[in-house]
């Protein structure tokens, strides 16, 4: 079986975010970029499935600039056999949207004919959480979202997944037959370590570079981006002297009890 | 010049800051320090799965054939979470004395055994006497019919305790000060004869006094021909450690930075005042001048000849000065923190002050570099 693994080039987790001076947009100058923290979770439970002999073949796929090969390099690292990159340098100045990335995926997904696609369950640049359900709807495939386990069963030809999702207040476990979308929750499981010797193999897997226009796909945004704001900045605590003080601010200031 | 890291560089250093994020914190890092061990064997076990034991060593013995810019690629973040793993004394030293010096049968095995995570090493080189002079030696290796047997003292080995082997510089013959008699030899530190008296080092790692009293030593390579591979390796192991002290000097910097950015005093964070901005901008130009001097260091020494030593004792002479000015205001700034058992920043200050004494102090570097300037 065939795993299609999508993955997203966004800021470093650890980096602080530093908004325009303008509002218009996050400053990205010089800012350290790496793979979508979601997507190394995807990468990485797409690997465990070849390891265990599930999969046979795990391609990572992801779409963005020429800069985002060095997010595939880094699948590639991890254990991914084959890249495809779909480059949109042509159009720097499209933003694109959660639709676009998901009709260039269906694409894909359409070419490579995959058992199984694993995405993040959301990017932590944009926070959409959108591809993977637009995805599974443009290929007419089940989907299984913020999936916290995933087990395939079944003999060959017929073979089941089940995904444990994780949701409000528990988790609930649902059967999807193949081929199906997986998107990745923060708990299926811990990516590993790049291993050096992988890091240097990994420049000699092949990397397929497309571009929209040879997948017939218009990249062009419908959703403009009026202002992006700082989160306010938090206020400091104070002491108080006593319970009762603690109480009465409670109630009165900050209204959480009655 | 394109001083920006390649793919793989990048990649490595990703995975090094990765490890050190979700497993290396500062807590993590003083429990080991304080354990019996004073390191964690499953680390040990993860960096030879990672390949970073293999990375300086040569394909034909397993290795990744990785170059002294990969290395310092690697060293600046296992400073950057003062990592006390052994693997400046095993890899950087041991390793690569036994890649330059050893018999063809001696490289094989004990590399490949190292590069697995089986074998670790220490350099037995320093003398009480000797101050940093590599041939200032008087520790003797006598040869019999049964082998060679050494004699002598040797001073702060680093790593000892944890060593599988120790690598001995001994005099097989000429005299103190003599580049020629010099020997490099392999030995048991487990057997009779070997006294290791062993400590924790004031920045967490350890070492150890060991005495030989006519022990049995094995020969690594040819006889009285070490001098070059000792020198080289030392000048490979300046860059690696001034690699380290560049990527605490980051964390000094940048935690202090934000530290100034909270503290408030007299109503305003004591970031605001000039003064404290001017200690600030002070330490990050030593930084920046060291990164570059690292640079500089790592393309000379890779190319080997006189100027390799001239410019390791340059890049030890600027992380010497830089790493005191950016310790100690780094502290000064912080208080009485600063020196806490609780805060890094006093753990980082104490390895860059130990930095500074390993292999040849800033002043003593810097006494090498008159000396050549005048003799030239």
């Amino acid at each position: 079986m065939k795993i299609v693994v999508c993955v997203k080039r966004v800021i470093d987790y650890n980096v602080k975010i530093r908004v325009k001076p303008d509002h218009s947009d996050v400053d990205l100058t010089n800012v350290k970029m790496a793979m979508n923290p979601f997507c190394e979770i995807a990468v990485e439970e797409a690997v465990r499935l070849k390891e265990s002999g599930v999969a046979t073949e795990v391609v990572a796929v992801t779409i963005g600039p020429k800069a985002a090969q060095e997010q595939l390099r880094t699948a590639l690292a991890l254990g991914a056999d084959r890249a495809v990159h779909i480059d949109t340098s042509a159009e720097a100045n499209e933003r694109i949207e959660s639709l676009t990335v998901a009709k260039l995926l269906a694409k894909v997904v359409e070419e490579e004919q995959p058992g199984l696609v694993i995405l993040g369950k959301q990017a932590i640049d944009t926070d959409n959480n959108q591809t993977g359900q637009m995805l599974a709807a443009l290929a007419g495939l089940p989907q299984g979202t913020f999936a916290s386990e995933v087990k395939i069963s079944g003999d060959e030809g017929d073979k089941k997944l089940q995904v444990t999702r994780e949701i409000d207040g528990g988790l609930q476990t649902i059967e999807l037959s193949l081929p199906a979308i997986v998107t990745t929750d923060l708990r299926l499981n811990e990516p590993r370590y790049a291993k050096l010797p992988d890091i240097m193999k990994a420049k000699k897997k092949p990397m397929d570079v497309k571009s929209p226009a040879d997948l017939c796909i218009e990249v062009a945004s419908k959703v403009t981006l009026l202002k992006v704001e700082s989160p306010a900045e938090r206020k400091g605590g104070i002491k108080v002297g006593s319970v009762d003080e603690l109480v009465d601010k409670l109630k009165n200031e900050a209204k959480v009890i009655s | 010049m394109d001083f920006a890291l390649n793919d793989i560089q990048q990649m490595l250093q990703d995975s090094a800051a990765k490890f050190i994020q979700n497993d290396y914190d500062f807590e993590t890092r003083r429990r080991l320090t304080e354990s019996e061990l004073g390191y964690s064997e499953e680390n040990w076990k993860l960096f030879a799965e990672l390949g970073w034991l293999a990375l300086p060593f040569d394909e034909a013995y397993g290795g990744l054939g990785g170059s002294l810019t990969d290395l310092i690629v690697l060293q600046t973040e296992l400073g950057r979470g003062l990592v006390v793993e052994p693997y400046f004394s095993t890899v950087v030293l041991g390793g690569n004395l036994i890649q330059r010096h050893g018999s063809e049968s001696q490289q094989s095995e004990l590399l490949e055994r190292l590069i697995a995570g089986e074998l670790k090493l220490a350099f037995a080189q320093a003398e009480p006497q000797c101050h940093s002079s590599i041939t200032d030696i008087e520790t003797s290796a006598e040869r019999s019919e049964e082998g060679y047997h050494i004699t002598g003292h040797k001073a702060v080995v680093l790593g000892a305790p944890s060593a599988d082997l120790l690598v001995v510089a001994a005099r097989t013959s000429g005299n103190r000060g003599d580049q020629n008699g010099l020997s490099l030899f392999l030995v048991d530190p487990a057997q009779p004869g070997v006294t290791m008296q062993a400590y924790p080092t004031n920045d967490g790692f350890r070492g150890a006094e060991i005495r030989f009293d006519s022990v049995k030593a094995t020969l690594l390579g040819e006889v009285d021909s070490a001098y070059d591979a000792i020198q080289a390796t030392l000048n490979d192991a300046i860059v690696a450690l001034s690699a380290e002290a560049v990527g605490v000097m980051e964390k000094l910097l940048n935690a202090t930075v934000e530290f100034c950015k909270v503290r408030k005093q007299f109503g305003q964070p004591i970031g605001k005042f000039q003064v404290l901005q001017h200690r600030m901008a002070d330490m990050f130009m030593e930084c920046e001048q060291t990164r570059s001097m690292l640079y500089f260091g790592a393309i000379t020494v890779a190319g080997g000849g006189e100027e390799a030593s001239h410019a390791a004792s340059m890049l030890k002479v600027k992380v010497g000065s830089a790493g005191r000015l950016v310790g100690q205001q780094a502290v000064q700034l912080h208080g009485g923190m600063g020196v806490s058992d609780e805060l890094d920043v006093g753990h980082f200050f104490k390895r860059i002050t130990m930095i500074n004494t390993l292999l040849g102090s800033r002043d003593e570097h810097l006494q090498r570099l008159i000396r050549n300037a005048q003799a030239a």
